[in-house]
């Protein structure tokens, strides 16, 4: 069980990626930025007078600061116990929109 | 027992001079922004094709660049399709720039002048 040649993922199978459970303060920062940004590109379009449907749908987005740090930090999922799992965990997380959660959850 | 009059007015008038002063150093009214400055932060790559195309559409193909568009239902259609990897401002007319002068505006300064050639150039003698 100890020693040099012990058993384990990575001289087993060979490559072990492992993702953190949970964001790191450093990466909450970092999603809550991009959040921010995302809004400021919202208000910049709204700000501009232009009347769209995409506009419309984006306004009904709630904002960084409105936002519960659990739909911040965390995303809806079937699959798993409680229902809830880290977003770093959804492919692309950064470049995707997920604020919203489906009804009743 | 006269009557004591108060000779003071609410708008103290101004001298012609200063009238001036005021008007010269009180800025003009800001001019109404007419254009979108799109800047793309984020690359599509492996965001899929409708998200490229966007992009495309936009005039948008490589990383920090810039392009200018008309405040239009269109355009900000295409920008909150793309929303996460942009960043907008609204800007007036005056400040358009196309690729050249966005070219010429990040050169730096020659650091001289050509005021005149003796071979007859622009304005020589």
């Amino acid at each position: 069980m100890f020693g040099a040649f012990r058993a384990s993922h990575v001289n087993q199978g060979g490559l072990l990626w492992k993702t953190p459970w949970k964001l790191s303060v450093t990466r909450k920062a970092n999603a809550r930025a991009r959040l921010k940004k995302v809004d400021a590109v919202i208000e910049a379009v709204r700000a501009s007078g232009v009347q769209c449907g995409a506009l419309e749908r984006a306004l009904e987005l709630p904002k960084e600061h409105e936002m519960l740090a659990k739909d911040k930090y965390t995303v809806f999922s079937p699959h798993i116990v409680g229902y809830r799992k880290g977003i770093h965990k959804v492919p692309k997380w950064t470049r995707l929109t997920h604020r919203t959660n489906p009804k009743g959850f | 027992m006269a009557a004591r009059v108060c000779r003071y007015s609410t708008k103290p008038s101004l001298s012609p001079r200063l009238t001036n002063l005021r008007l010269i150093s009180t800025p003009p009214p800001p001019e109404p922004a007419t254009h979108f400055k799109i800047t793309l932060r984020r690359s599509a790559i492996s965001l899929g094709e409708k998200k490229k195309g966007t992009l495309a559409a936009l005039g948008l193909y490589r990383r920090n660049q810039t392009v200018f568009h008309p405040h239009k239902p269109d355009i900000a259609g295409k920008i909150l399709a793309v929303k996460e990897l942009l960043e907008v401002q609204n800007v007036p007319a005056a400040e358009v720039r196309d690729k050249y002068e966005q070219r010429m505006g990040r050169k730096a300064p020659k650091g001289y002048e050509v005021v005149g050639s003796r071979m007859g150039g622009i304005d020589g003698i």
